[in-house]
């Protein structure tokens, strides 16, 4: 315990490791494993589309999600929804009328912190396709165990017995809220707290960005 | 975050260097660049490029062809519709192209141009809002080097790596045009068509272009000396 209470001090996230450009077909790919858990995103776009889902003054998003069953849920609507809205803040959209932008994330392993985890290869892979964005995103995810304290980047037995969890993404300006998801039970204060431990934490995720983008921008020359 | 020419961007970064240019004179922005209402922001990952006086870009990776004006395409014709062709260009929406806009067409006198055909073109409008139209003559009327490419062999591979075999310093063609012979025409939206003598050749071809996009400049001469010698050796 002592241990992990040093961690949530030192905003030490799950180790992250990233490929970009990881499928040869697509405009934009990203493969990112935060911990154990694992998520594969590809983005495709600006395409075109059908008249009924087309808009004339931006472009449409669409967000699919395949779970590593493959069976369709009401839970993976769901995500694709809440990844579809926080993608849609990000992308400047109205650069590209009257065409589609899609994001197909597979899952590959899943232990915690599997939406955030989403979130952020969305994001990689976006930035890979290079898409024009306002800004890029980083998801931190939290977790509230049942003596009321705050876990930074839950382990699957840590999420089984907490009492919430709490999933915040951040934009890159202002660190300001793009989106907050929770499950549970909390007091506001508590939510104040978790809120302000992850915008901290988000940095990490930003200058882990960074790392990559420099780490491929010095191949293309 | 705040950033300075020839560092590593992400989309929301700023330099403030554009900033105080802009409020001296005029600022070219290029590419990955936006002027919002306080501030130009960054909006594509890559490196912050400066050409002085005032120019300023981000050179990033991208494998969607996005059209923009007076750029070389290579494309495919899918559809002759009327007096117009549609051509796949690689972008959401099929450029079109008049059959008045060949060197020496009338209305009488059509140019030969199947659907399927290959064509070499220049970007005449292209705009987020309106459909890419394509022309294969120059504002004098002359075709130069556009117009259908025959036989050869078309390939696909990002555009960073059109970009950057046609930078001047880059050693590729260089070195390899002196090896064999061979016809190369470099379409920016990601599309290269070869020609040479044998299919062997061809493929010799490719494969040093495609193999250079991670390369460094002397890597790359080392490449194309292997594959001259390779060819050399099994041709004799």
């Amino acid at each position: 315990m002592g241990a992990e209470e040093q961690n949530i001090k030192e905003f030490k996230l799950k180790p992250m490791k990233c490929e970009l450009n990881f499928l040869s077909k697509s405009d934009g790919s990203a493969i990112l494993s935060q911990g154990e858990t694992v998520a594969l995103a590809s983005v495709n776009g600006p395409l075109d589309v059908k008249m009924q889902s087309q808009s004339i003054e931006k472009s449409t998003l669409e967000v699919l999600f395949c779970s590593k069953g493959g069976k369709p849920s009401v839970g993976d609507r769901y995500k694709e929804n809440i990844i579809r809205q926080t993608c849609e803040t990000a992308i400047l959209s109205s650069l590209y009328p009257r065409t589609a932008i899609t994001i197909t994330i597979q899952e590959l392993e899943d232990y915690g912190g599997f939406l955030s985890c989403c979130l952020n290869t969305a994001c990689l892979a976006l930035v890979n396709s290079g898409v024009a964005m306002r800004h890029v995103f980083a998801a931190v995810s939290c977790a509230l165990d049942d003596r009321g304290n705050i876990l930074l980047e839950p382990t699957q037995q840590q999420l089984e017995t907490a009492r919430a969890t709490m999933n915040f993404v951040f934009d890159s300006r202002q660190k300001s809220l793009v989106t907050s998801f929770t499950e549970g039970a909390f007091s506001e204060d508590t939510y104040k707290e978790a809120l302000a431990r992850c915008r901290s934490a988000s940095d990490l995720v930003f200058s882990f960005y960074r790392d990559i983008v420099t780490k491929y921008s010095k191949v293309i020359g | 975050m705040k950033v300075e020419v020839d560092d590593v961007v992400l989309p929301g970064d700023f330099s403030e260097e554009i900033d105080t240019a802009g409020e001296k004179g005029k600022v070219i922005l290029g590419p990955g660049l936006r002027k919002e209402i306080d501030k130009v922001y960054i909006t594509k990952a890559g490196v912050l490029r400066k050409r002085a006086p005032n120019t300023f870009w981000v050179d990033s990776y991208q494998k969607r062809y996005v059209p923009s004006r007076g750029e070389n395409v290579i494309g495919f014709v899918v559809q002759k519709s009327g007096d117009i062709f549609r051509v796949d260009v690689g972008s959401s929406c099929p450029a079109t192209l008049s059959y008045l806009s060949f060197e020496n067409a009338t209305k009488k006198n059509r140019p030969e141009v199947q659907v399927g055909d290959v064509l070499y073109a220049k970007m005449l409008v292209a705009s987020k809002d309106m459909e890419p139209e394509i022309v294969c003559v120059d504002s004098h009327g002359k075709k130069g080097r556009l117009g259908v490419l025959n036989e050869g062999f078309v390939f696909k591979c990002s555009l960073n790596l059109v970009r950057k075999i046609l930078n001047p310093s880059c050693p590729l063609l260089e070195s390899i045009k002196n090896e064999w012979p061979f016809e190369l025409a470099a379409g920016m939206n990601g599309r290269i068509w070869i020609k040479a003598n044998t299919m062997r050749e061809t493929i010799a071809v490719g494969n040093a272009i495609l193999a250079s996009e991670y390369l460094s400049d002397d890597e790359i001469k080392n490449m194309c000396t292997n594959i001259a010698s390779i060819l050399a050796g099994h041709v004799s």
